[in-house]
């Protein structure tokens, strides 16, 4: 079974299940996307309430290209597994983080993923900085808010941000955030901040 | 789906890969009905359906009903869709995203995340 990120640490089985509160009346998402073994799986563990669930996904692509999936011909079918984690916000609402893989063969998956969803977090390694600019041109192109998140490794370069922007190609409204994936605190200091630039932006452009 | 007409018996999905309700999402909210209509005889609920319902006695994802059950999101979306169909489960959609983003949702989140923090 093709396991798109199977190189992050591994989602344990699912304990007992844990219910949210009753008084929850809804919830929203945020994704969290990259390329492989970029840290996605340890963001969403360290940000999460629970432990990380894997859940499949069935994606039918045509087997060459990868946009036509109406062709009558040569589709093949990839399982896809999504990690997600969940934080319960207050007792009405509910946050959930889906990993996203971001290579292109994952595409078909992003219709369903990306609908409703307030924004990314598009995680990149700034070791091998190329293999992130599929999702990035991807998330333009579909018009997601989204913001850049180093994933600070230890052996991570540093870049003047001016740098960084120009090398990944970066459009002025996306902030650069930085980030050690595997720490809780720094993992909420980036995902607020990131809100927060999300709530700034909708403040200024209503109509966004 | 109304009408009460002759509900089709399933395998798992009956073939079908879209839900009836357009508008679950991976992130919708479902539970179990405690006091839901006694269902018809011939409304066949297969296995997962029966097992959907026992785990969501309290309120859990699609998500993460897909997970702890082991499978496909796009399965459990179809099963769930038909529980609401028979009025078996509550859905609680995804809090609505017009084409405006409420600012009013993102304070919300924001205010959430800080005090967790």
């Amino acid at each position: 079974m093709a396991s798109a990120n199977s190189a992050d640490p591994v989602a344990g089985p699912p304990a007992a299940p844990q219910y949210l509160p009753p008084s929850v009346q809804g919830a929203v998402k945020i994704l969290v996307t990259g390329p492989f073994g970029v840290g996605k799986t340890t963001l969403v563990g360290s940000l999460s309430e629970i432990s990380p669930l894997r859940t499949e996904e069935t994606m039918t692509a045509a087997s060459s290209g990868v946009d036509d999936l109406t062709g009558r011909g040569g589709k093949t079918t990839t399982t896809v597994a999504l990690d997600f984690g969940r934080i319960t916000l207050n007792p009405r609402l509910a946050l959930y983080l889906f990993g996203t893989p971001g290579q292109q063969r994952f595409w078909p998956l992003w219709d369903d993923l990306s609908r409703g969803a307030l924004g990314a977090i598009a995680m990149v390694d700034l070791r091998r900085p190329d293999e992130s600019f599929d999702v990035l041109g991807r998330l333009e192109e579909q018009q997601i808010p989204f913001a850049v998140a180093v994933n600070t490794f230890p052996d991570t370069p540093s870049y003047p941000e001016e740098e960084l922007r120009s090398a990944l190609d970066l459009l002025p409204g996306a902030p650069i955030l930085y980030c050690d994936a595997r720490d809780r605190r720094a993992a909420y200091d980036l995902l607020i901040d990131f809100v927060d630039h999300l709530y700034r932006t909708s403040v200024l452009e209503p109509q966004r | 789906m109304s009408g009460g007409g002759p509900v089709r018996p399933y395998v798992i999905t009956g073939g079908r890969s879209r839900p009836t309700r357009t508008e679950l999402a991976f992130e919708s909210l479902v539970v179990a009905l405690a006091d839901r209509p006694e269902l018809p005889e011939h409304a066949l609920l297969n296995r997962e359906h029966r097992r959907i319902l026992d785990l969501c006695h309290s309120l859990l994802s699609i998500a993460e009903v897909a997970a702890h059950l082991g499978l496909p999101l796009g399965v459990v979306k179809v099963l769930v869709g038909d529980l609401w169909d028979l009025g078996a489960v509550q859905v609680l959609p995804p809090v609505p995203q017009a084409e405006r983003l409420p600012t009013t949702l993102l304070e919300e989140v924001l205010v959430g995340l800080r005090q967790l923090r």
